[in-house]
């Protein structure tokens, strides 16, 4: 099975400077061919794990195809433009200097575990009175008034607002009847189509249902290949 | 007038804000070499064996720190001995703008090879880097550097105690101009 974690990787340089580790292969001498074939390898399986692929790493796969696809037609002889950077130069361009700053993030961590070493404390609250300004004229009880009512205001709109947070139980009963009546109206159903709400809850006692009723051999479940749909059929 | 001491009760009241050199000869009304002398002697003072803090420049300005040489005994009065650390995505960005700045997060992504946006939102709330004025670049976008507060979270005196970056083999030399930034700080 796969021996990585795909969180791991902070983009598509980084997954590629990985495999090119993993193949020992340098910088300088990159097989475009063959780290293409890993490249692609490891996105279709991050696809068919269900992953979500940051679309940054399917650019990246289609520059590497393309860089394959020119190793495989017959090659024009000296047709190379002066300005334009040949992809594959600038992929080990771009590979070299993400690479400095990925490095160098190690020598970041060890800075900040010897900072950590050490404490400091938070300043102390000095507050300033030098400034305050006192208005003797024109101030009527109205404005006092006022100036407490606006307080007041805000105090109120700090309090806390109370309320009840209640817990909506959820039976596997109550759910194996909810899923008999859908299945009475179609006799197939889509597994998936069950988990309409995403909480840990529901998606608990939902697949309980579903395990329950079909040890009573109330429905039948099936798969046509790996990773592919799962079916519940009603049972007659 | 005890100078010694003020400068100590100044230093332990703005914590781990600390003050810079300039700010001290503006309160304390002296002469720089004075304070600059005095602190000196106050600074050996701490590093006699008998004291527990000791005065660290950190982040372009002076603090008061505990000593690094007491960390086992600091390790027992923690309750949660699990220290937050920042993530690897996290120090990358942080060492890109480092090294490069003022730079905008269009030329981050670009050494990425990822979007760095919410990174970018992330560290900017965190204080370790900010906005600096804006490129000369179609759109205008915004430049970005580091705070002092990022000195001081890896226990940097000023930007010139950055660590080296290691460059393993020289790009071609025409390559070289792509390095050199055409940005320009306005503030």
């Amino acid at each position: 099975m796969y021996n990585f974690v795909i969180n791991d990787f902070d983009g598509p340089l980084d997954l590629l400077l990985h495999l090119l580790k993993q193949s020992k292969m340098d910088i300088f001498d990159i097989n475009i061919v063959e780290i293409t074939h890993q490249y692609i390898d490891f996105i279709n399986k991050m696809e068919s794990m269900n992953l979500d692929i940051a679309s940054e790493y399917l650019v990246m796969a289609s520059e590497l195809i393309e860089m394959k696809s020119r190793y495989l037609l017959p090659k024009k002889e000296e047709e190379t433009d002066e300005y334009e950077e040949n992809p594959e130069d600038e992929l080990k361009r771009r590979l070299l200097e993400y690479q400095i700053y990925k490095e160098s993030t190690e020598k970041f961590k060890e800075l900040e575990t010897t900072r950590h070493e050490v404490y400091t404390k938070s300043p102390e609250r000095i507050t300033d009175l030098s400034d305050t300004k006192i208005i003797n004229e024109g101030v009527t009880t109205y404005d006092l008034l006022e100036a407490l009512q606006k307080v007041l205001g805000r105090l109120e709109k700090s309090k806390p607002i109370t309320t009840k947070v209640a817990r909506r139980e959820l039976s596997v009963k109550d759910r194996v009847i909810r899923i008999r009546e859908l299945l009475s109206k179609k006799k197939t159903l889509k597994f998936e189509e069950l988990f309409e709400e995403v909480n840990r809850e529901y998606v608990v006692v939902t697949f309980l249902s579903i395990l329950t009723m079909a040890r009573d051999n109330e429905i039948k479940i099936s798969q046509k290949n790996n990773f592919g749909e799962i079916y519940l059929e009603r049972v007659d | 007038m005890n100078l010694k001491g003020i400068i100590e009760g100044i230093l332990f009241a703005v914590g781990d804000e600390g003050i810079t050199l300039n700010d001290l000869i503006k309160i304390l009304e002296k002469e720089p070499e004075e304070i600059k002398n005095t602190l000196m002697e106050l600074k050996n003072d701490y590093e006699s064996g008998d004291r527990g803090i000791r005065i660290t420049f950190l982040g372009n300005s002076f603090k008061l720190t505990t000593k690094k040489e007491h960390k086992e005994f600091f390790e027992k009065l923690l309750v949660d001995t699990k220290t937050y650390t920042l993530s690897d995505a996290a120090l990358e960005v942080l060492a890109i703008v480092a090294y490069n700045e003022p730079i905008t997060r269009l030329k981050v992504d670009e050494i990425r090879g990822v979007n760095s946006s919410n990174m970018i939102r992330k560290l900017v709330a965190m204080n370790f880097i900010k906005e600096c004025g804006k490129a000369d670049t179609i759109g205008r976008p915004n430049l970005y550097k580091t705070t002092n507060d990022f000195l001081d979270y890896f226990g940097l005196a000023t930007k010139e105690d950055l660590p080296k970056l290691i460059i393993k083999q020289e790009v071609e030399s025409e390559d070289k101009d792509l390095y050199t930034s055409t940005y320009k700080e306005n503030i």
